[in-house]
């Protein structure tokens, strides 16, 4: 059996009354392109946060490369980067000087540190703009930006929160190559997304949660076989996530009810 | 179905919308966890600034009824000058308390402009600096009102009309500033300015002390220009009105009104600027397109290299953001020219001041811990000016006890710097105080530095505040944050000017310095000690500050 690179057990966190992830149980292989879904408030944000280190659980495990994320924080830090929610950018630097901080940060030597960004940089066609702030990007230049941050330091797994939300084709075309070049050279990535398609045609499994709770957890071929009864149907991501999300009564609503906008 | 056409609310309407908006974000905010110790501390900063204000007023209240009662309305012009001086200077000097609020993000709804300019203007009587103002103005109108009950109606026109002429005044003059400091060329240009003017000020009292027999009848042949500002004609009228002299109530109201029409011709225009969607980033205009790989020549961390790499790292990006940050390169830049300009007015032409004699052991230990006491003050919210960057602290390998490295290394280098210049420059100005004062004053310094750093760093991972980079307006520190870092500032203090005076008590002029060494130790020594207490910290209230400062 290959090496798991992200497992969690019963993985709670709670809000207050509110439980936004509850009692979760993944198991993400190493080198697996892995897709986290969800609708809306079903707690995929929460369950990266918590797997980054931004998020303390309520209760559960979390063990990433094999190792218990509490007792080992610095070390897989290290090992894994990341693109949060919001990206968490120092808006006040340019694109160089910040790469140059999170190469440091992780503990890589300068002269390193600066021919990975001028690499980066270069790749992500970011190079244009030396002397502007982050303020003044726009917002796929910061989300490339980020994901170049977030990888610098050669990172064995990748979280990335929504990394194609508000990314034009063309930046998404950069993304997505970088990230195929990542799962070549066998780093796992573990993205969330709403486009279902980028996602069916990019990862190798997929979980989805909903409400808190995991729903659904395998590959694509699994999770089709679990629907229909039998292997080999041409069920898309979009009509297995329908059909798994939707049957609790969250499906498509009917657009019929807001028949003042037409 | 077709489309229907919906009217806009109309002015008072859109008004009460927005008041509604303020008053539930206001509500919602007081739910929040971190949002209760705020409050706790806008109480008690509350009640603190209450007392002052208050005292003014009554203070205000009775010069007015003096004047009126003794018929000496040049007091009364006094007293509008005090007040006009203070509204439009503290929200210079300090960031305001008004409402931590973006009114330009409400330009996404379909507002008119007039409402946008009313909301911006009723905004700025949000501000500290004009409710105190106000308040202080209606006691001067009450005061005037019971020496001579009569002419109040007229007072009071005449302070509303003031009042007018200040809030509109105020917010033309943030209005600017803020477009100054949003772009780095003008706001190096001011901030340049701005110092040559500062420094040119150390000159003047020795320039009077020189010329004063020649700079007298200037001076009071200047005077009477004084009469056209504001101020001076609110205050005419209002003798105008005692006097029943109607001709001068009407020239100094039309002359109050006539300003504040051409101050509102003016904003409007600043408003209407924002309303269109005026660009204040950095970098408005299109740069042009230069393929050109950036190098690591800017690498600043790279000079740093005796720290770990980490702390290097975080040293940089904080001298960064302070270049970046006209607000903050201007509270830095203030202090040590305040400490020349008190030098030179007061102790070296002038070796006393009224009378009274200012020796160098109270001089030079006063304005170092004046130096001290401002410029430690960010200290107490170090996290303000992250944002979302925040986050890269706690998904780096780095301990926060890294972090607080980094950030407290360039305070206490900018401190030591400072504080060096200035003691340098007092040396030069006022000649060498005695070796036991000065060995007092540098082990003084570690002890009260040292003392409050970690003071600050629970205070900025307890009390966290998001604040805007290069903005004046709108901004308030973190209530409890402000009474933290003043309670602290107090105790230390309080503590040193003991151990100073011990050293005279006793007569052994070395023992402040062996007070102060031995403190200082113990203080360096609970620094280190704090750290990692102050990592579990960050752990545990990370959540807090996320929420705080990724908003």
């Amino acid at each position: 059996m290959s090496e798991i690179a992200v497992h969690t057990q019963e993985l709670t966190r709670k809000f207050g009354n509110l439980t936004a992830v509850d009692e979760i149980d993944l198991q993400v292989a190493a080198g697996q392109f892995f897709g986290f879904l969800g609708p809306n408030g079903a707690g995929k944000s929460t369950t990266i946060k918590m797997l980054t280190g931004l998020l303390a659980p309520t209760s559960g495990r979390m063990q990433l490369l094999g190792l218990d994320f509490a007792a080992n924080a610095v070390e897989l830090k290290r090992q894994i980067g990341v693109v949060p929610e919001g990206m968490g950018l120092f808006e006040r630097l340019t694109g160089a000087e910040y790469l140059q901080f999170v190469g440091q940060m992780y503990g890589l030597d300068r002269s390193t540190t600066r021919h990975r960004s001028e690499e980066l940089l270069e790749f992500m066609q970011l190079v244009d703009r030396p002397k502007t702030m982050i303020a003044d990007y726009s917002h796929g230049m910061q989300k490339k930006l980020a994901l170049a941050a977030a990888v610098i330091h050669g990172p064995r797994i990748l979280f990335l929160d929504e990394p194609f939300e508000g990314v034009d084709a063309l930046a998404a075309g950069a993304l997505k190559a970088l990230l195929t070049r990542m799962i070549e050279r066998g780093t796992t990535i573990f993205l969330t997304s709403h486009v279902l398609e980028i996602v069916e045609r990019l990862c190798s499994h997929v979980a989805i949660i909903n409400k808190g709770q995991l729903v659904g957890q395998g590959s694509l071929e699994e999770l089709r076989a679990g629907i229909s009864g039998e292997a080999g149907n041409k069920l898309t991501l979009e009509q297995i996530f329908f059909s798994i999300v939707g049957k609790d009564g969250t499906q498509r609503p009917q657009i019929e009810e807001l028949s003042w906008l037409m | 179905m077709a489309h229907v056409r919906t009217a806009l609310p109309g002015v008072l309407q859109q008004i009460q919308l927005v008041s509604r908006l303020r008053w539930r974000i206001l509500r919602n905010s007081l739910g929040r966890k971190n949002s209760r110790w705020d409050i706790i501390g806008v109480v008690l900063t509350g009640v603190i600034s209450g007392i002052f204000v208050l005292g003014l007023c009554f203070a205000f209240y009775s010069g007015a009824k003096y004047s009126v009662a003794k018929g000496q309305y040049e007091w009364m012009t006094l007293l509008l000058w005090a007040i006009f001086l203070f509204w439009q200077g503290f929200p210079i000097f300090v960031a305001g308390f008004g409402a931590n609020f973006e009114f330009k993000t409400l330009l996404r709804f379909p507002l008119s402009l007039s409402v946008f300019y009313i909301i911006g203007l009723a905004y700025g009587l949000s501000d500290f600096s004009a409710i105190a103002s106000v308040l202080w103005l209606l006691s001067l109108s009450i005061g005037a009102g019971a020496a001579s009950p009569g002419i109040f109606p007229g007072v009071l026109l005449l302070v509303l009309t003031f009042i007018l002429f200040n809030v509109t005044l105020e917010r033309l003059i943030g209005s600017w500033l803020e477009r100054i400091f949003a772009r780095r060329r003008t706001r190096e240009l001011f901030v340049g300015l701005f110092v040559l003017c500062m420094v040119c000020l150390n000159f003047l009292n020795p320039a009077i002390n020189k010329h004063s027999s020649s700079i007298r009848p200037l001076a009071l042949r200047l005077f009477p220009y004084l009469d056209w500002f504001p101020p001076s004609l609110t205050g005419r009228a209002i003798a105008g009105v005692a006097h029943l002299q109607p001709t001068q109530f009407l020239v100094g109201i039309v002359g109050v009104l006539a300003y504040a029409a051409l101050l509102t011709m003016l904003l409007w225009k600043r408003f209407s600027a924002q309303y269109r969607g005026e660009e204040l980033s950095e970098t408005a205009a299109p740069l042009p397109v230069k393929v050109e790989v950036p190098t690591a020549d800017s690498d600043l961390s790279g000079t740093l290299l005796f720290l770990p790499p980490q702390v290097a790292a975080i040293a940089g990006k904080e001298f960064r953001y302070l270049k970046r940050n006209g607000m903050m390169v201007l509270s830095l830049i203030v202090p040590p020219i305040m400490v020349l300009f008190l030098a030179t007015q007061f102790a070296a032409r002038r070796p006393a001041v009224q009378g009274i004699p200012l020796s160098s052991e109270l001089f030079f230990p006063g304005l170092m811990a004046y130096l001290i006491l401002i410029l430690m003050a960010p200290a107490y919210n170090s996290f303000a000016y992250e944002g979302r960057g925040i986050q890269s602290y706690f998904l780096a390998p780095v301990r926060f006890r890294d972090v607080f490295l980094g950030k407290n290394f360039v305070l206490v280098t900018i401190l030591v710097l400072e504080v060096g210049l200035s003691l340098g420059a007092l040396i030069f100005i006022n000649g060498l105080p005695p070796v036991t004062l000065l060995a007092a004053i540098a082990t003084g310094f570690i002890f009260t530095v040292a003392g409050q750093l970690s003071i600050a760093n629970w205070s900025s991972l307890k009390f966290p505040r998001k604040l805007e980079f290069g903005k004046m307006q709108g901004q308030r520190q973190s209530g409890m944050a402000v009474l933290m870092a003043f309670g602290t500032q107090i105790l230390l203090g309080g503590i040193s000017t003991v151990i100073l005076f011990a050293g005279k008590w006793t007569d052994n002029p070395w023992l402040p310095a062996e007070g102060f060494a031995f403190l200082g130790l113990a203080a360096i020594g609970g620094y280190f000690a704090s750290l990692d207490g102050l990592s579990h910290m960050a752990e545990s209230k990370k959540e807090t500050l996320l929420e705080a400062l990724c908003r």
